[in-house]
């Protein structure tokens, strides 16, 4: 009798997903509660990381063997294997492009592009801190990935979530979950990353320049701005035409002034859903054995040295322009050069702020930082125009 | 669309090179674009301009509508025996005497009868 109780209870045991538990399940478990812990008490980007940490937390638990074809055990989840259902159709909306263009839509409708078109010449520090993306791209050459791969790779420093996905969907789809969850952690740790970077690139009495106040911007251009762009981007990089379309459409919804429902909508409850979606869709890619291997961890490393990189170069081409400019800028505004909006400006902002309590640079830093998110936009158009993708 | 730079480490270095310096050509150029927005203004302003101007004209004609009638009415208790009333004004046309005499006859028609 004790004996068939005990075949009884293994039989059961055999139908959970607890006997297929891994090494790389358990690390990958404590990665998800990692980021939601970083979310939660430090305020890392929690929009992004509550969302991926408790997928990639899901992702990890094994489903029962019997469900999967030949036997081996992989996510509850279940969203490679079977069609159909909220995952499988969250990574869809990834990997066919719909989500990363959304994204876009909403961000245009939250951003004010007024800072950068008041100084545009800070809109060459929006190219200069892209130099992160080629160290990375070259490095990832080195290290033996592919070409495409590198590229796809490389867009990591531009620090833009939609456009590496974008890329790395055209270039490398295979990389795509790595790609994906590299670029929006590090986005979410540019508190941590930058800072160290831009004090040890500046001197004390560099950080604490202070900036004069910017002209104000008009309705009109204001309106004009994204008509001027989409059309000035799009003709010279078709590549990166439905990003820029959606990017500017929503801006224009939100200057416009006669379509303030729709930009509400775009910038607010949209918005929210298609983060949900591309939260759940990314942290759902990490599963352990998929996501635990020497190319993942390549990936990250090389991801996090084109951070390391684009904000050094950022900060050393507004010192470059100081040596011509008149009216210096604070070379901290440079880091914000890096896409990541409006993170890389709040950031560029607490550090001279720490210096000068009398020093407000957010809304200087919010040029560079918009002016990034074209520099990454172009850097991902020519390299999409060149390796060939369609 | 075939690739144009080779799967190799100098291919890697030249996309690098080009991709750079393109993207300081194109954010430039769309830094000297940012930098003409302001001619935009000067010409809302121009329009704002010529719209005060034609209001300005307006209320000055309002304004001397008002004066024209106490000057004329002035004018016609100085020169015209007996009392008149002001039906209208209107502009001055120059299309000959028959005219003039029409006017001078439809004026007449005007006189306050006690």
């Amino acid at each position: 009798m004790l004996d068939q109780t005990l075949v009884f209870l293994q039989a059961l045991l055999d139908q959970t997903g607890a006997v297929n538990v891994t090494w790389q399940n358990l690390v990958m478990i404590v990665i998800g509660a990692t980021m939601i812990y970083l979310a939660i008490t430090k305020h890392y980007e929690p929009l992004l990381l509550i969302g991926i940490g408790f997928s990639c937390i899901v992702a990890n638990v094994p489903g029962p063997p019997d469900d999967v074809p030949g036997g081996k055990a992989i996510s509850a989840l279940l969203y490679v294997v079977k069609d159909g259902g909220l995952f499988h159709y969250a990574y869809e909306g990834v990997a066919k492009l719909i989500i990363p263009p959304l994204i876009f839509l909403g961000v245009g409708a939250m951003t004010d592009f007024g800072p950068m078109i008041a100084n545009p010449r800070l809109v060459i520090l929006g190219a200069g801190a892209h130099l992160g993306i080629f160290v990375a791209l070259i490095l990832a050459k080195m290290v033996g990935f592919t070409i495409n791969e590198a590229g796809a790779i490389g867009i990591i420093g531009g620090a833009d979530g939609p456009m590496a996905i974008f890329v790395a969907v055209k270039l490398a789809p295979h990389l795509l979950g790595p790609i994906s969850v590299a670029a929006y952690s590090y986005m979410a740790l540019m508190p941590m990353i930058q800072p160290p970077v831009m004090r040890l690139l500046t001197t004390k009495k560099e950080r604490q320049i202070s900036m004069a106040q910017l002209r104000k911007v008009s309705k009109v251009e204001k309106i004009a701005f994204p008509v001027v762009i989409a059309i000035i981007v799009n003709l010279f990089f078709p590549p990166v035409a439905p990003l820029i379309t959606m990017l500017m459409l929503g801006n224009l919804f939100k200057e416009c002034g006669v379509t303030e429902r729709l930009a509400k909508t775009a910038a607010g409850p949209f918005m929210n859903v298609i983060i949900i979606i591309l939260t759940v869709a990314i942290g759902g890619t990490m599963a352990g054995d998929k996501f635990l291997n020497l190319q993942t961890v390549m990936i990250v490393v090389l991801g996090l040295i084109a951070f390391v990189f684009g904000t050094a170069s950022g900060v050393l081409t507004a010192k470059i322009m100081n040596l011509f400019l008149k009216e210096k800028i604070n070379p901290l505004i440079g880091s914000a050069g890096i896409a990541s909006v409006p993170i890389a400006a709040r950031v560029s902002h607490i550090v001279a702020h720490e210096e000068n309590p009398n020093n407000y640079l957010i809304y200087h830093a919010m040029g560079p930082n918009l002016a990034g998110v074209f520099g990454t936009a172009i850097s991902g158009g020519i390299l999409l125009a060149l390796l060939g993708a369609k | 669309m075939q690739a144009m730079i080779p799967d190799t480490l100098q291919g890697a270095l030249i996309l690098s090179a080009i991709d750079f310096f393109l993207s300081f050509v194109i954010i430039s150029g769309i830094g000297v674009v940012l930098a003409l927005f302001p001619l935009m203004n000067r010409v809302g302003k121009a329009r704002v301009k010529s719209r005060r101007k034609t209001d300005q004209r307006d209320a000055v004609a309002s304004e001397a509508d008002e004066q024209h009638v106490a000057v004329i009415a002035a004018a016609v208790y100085a020169t015209m025996a007996g009392a008149y009333r002001i039906v209208s004004i209107e502009p001055a046309r120059r299309e000959g005497d028959w005219v003039t005499e029409g006017r001078v006859a439809h004026h007449l028609s005007h006189l306050p009868k006690h």
